[in-house]
């Protein structure tokens, strides 16, 4: 036993050396940034191409779309997943809640946990932020109302039914938008060329289909977080 | 060797979570030593598209120098994917825990038996 545990060390010695090797043969990143073809198109002809300021969401929404489109899938095949494998029959209350500070104490800030998720969701493209991050921010909310109040007031206030409808409708949405640029003769998940309004770079209202596609993808990932969380949190009766 | 101090935290990040991953009889604990590889494998995805000075890849603010923003998208969609296979993980290793009312892997082989 004791022997196994220092051949695996010994073997994961040889491997960091290695790799310490190959990183050091990598360009440095300097070098790589001013030469990179990619990255100057992006950083030089991003807010031409796409409208959007926050470059890693133009990246991720307009460039690399279709990535982002696979990405929402793995989500929505693990919500499925772990949803599958908790299927069970009625809920049994797994916790009654903290105590009554602890409610009033979110019930001052969940509102304003509320207006920080929906703030990174839709100013996605001009400010750090985006779907994802906002997503998890809207899933914490639903954890926390879980925490506090107990499992059974946050199936209450958000029937799991409902939460499965909006991350399939948020998915939905995607797709919609994704469409329209087929349906304007330009390809997949175009954005600006395929006509969504360029609008003035900055506003709330710009960048084409970016602000739109985050919102959905921010109902999506937040909609299938407090899912998977629900699911495994909950605990059916004995 | 000159490697940027982050590469070797990176290094020795992925080391540790594979050494719990190869070690550890508990699954709660391969779960958490697969967590800090891929802690690992995304500091490097950052620290790559990054170099001293630089500022976030926001245009409108001035800024001259910014970091690449294709590896920061794809470390959002790592961290993402990372996200749900942990939690695909947890919920396998909760039913397994129901159905053998045991997370170690050597009980749960003599079980099975």
């Amino acid at each position: 036993m004791k022997l196994h545990r220092i051949g695996v060390a010994i073997l994961i010695v040889i491997l960091s050396v290695t790799l310490a090797g190959a990183l050091a043969e990598l360009p440095s990143v300097e070098q790589r940034t001013s030469t990179s073809q990619l990255t100057r198109r992006v950083i030089d002809g991003g807010l031409q191409d796409t409208g959007a300021l926050n470059l890693v969401s133009a990246v991720l929404f307009d460039y690399r779309a279709f990535d982002t489109l696979g990405e929402a899938t793995v989500i929505f095949a693990a919500v499925a997943g772990v949803v599958m494998l908790f299927y069970q029959a009625p809920l049994h209350p797994s916790s009654i809640g903290l105590s009554m500070l602890a409610k009033r104490s979110l019930d001052s800030i969940g509102p304003f946990v509320f207006l920080a998720g929906m703030y990174v969701v839709l100013y996605g493209h001009i400010s750090p932020g985006g779907g994802f991050q906002g997503g998890v921010i809207l899933a914490t909310l639903t954890i926390l109302i879980s925490i506090v109040y107990g499992l059974e007031t946050e199936r209450r206030l958000l029937d799991p039914t409902f939460k499965t409808t909006l991350e399939s409708s948020a998915a939905l949405l995607f797709m919609v938008i994704a469409f329209g640029g087929i349906l304007t003769g330009e390809y997949f998940l175009s954005n600006l060329s395929a006509g969504f309004p360029r609008g003035e770079a900055g506003s709330l209202l710009s960048a084409g289909s970016l602000a739109p596609l985050n919102a959905a993808i921010g109902l999506k990932v937040g909609a299938g977080l407090a899912l998977i969380f629900y699911s495994m949190v909950k605990r059916e009766p004995e | 060797m000159a490697l940027p101090v982050a590469y070797w935290v990176v290094l020795i990040l992925f080391g540790m979570g594979l050494y719990c991953i190869l070690t550890e009889r508990n699954l709660i604990k391969i779960a958490v030593g697969l967590n800090i590889m891929e802690a690992g494998l995304l500091l490097f995805l950052v620290r790559m598209a990054y170099s001293p000075g630089d500022r976030a890849p926001l245009l409108g603010t001035g800024v001259i120098r910014m970091a690449d923003p294709i590896p920061h998208a794809l470390t959002l969609t790592a961290i993402v994917i990372a996200a749900s296979t942990t939690a695909l993980l947890l919920s396998f290793i909760i039913q397994i825990h129901r159905h053998y009312g045991t997370v170690d892997i050597d009980e749960i082989r003599s079980k099975m038996k």
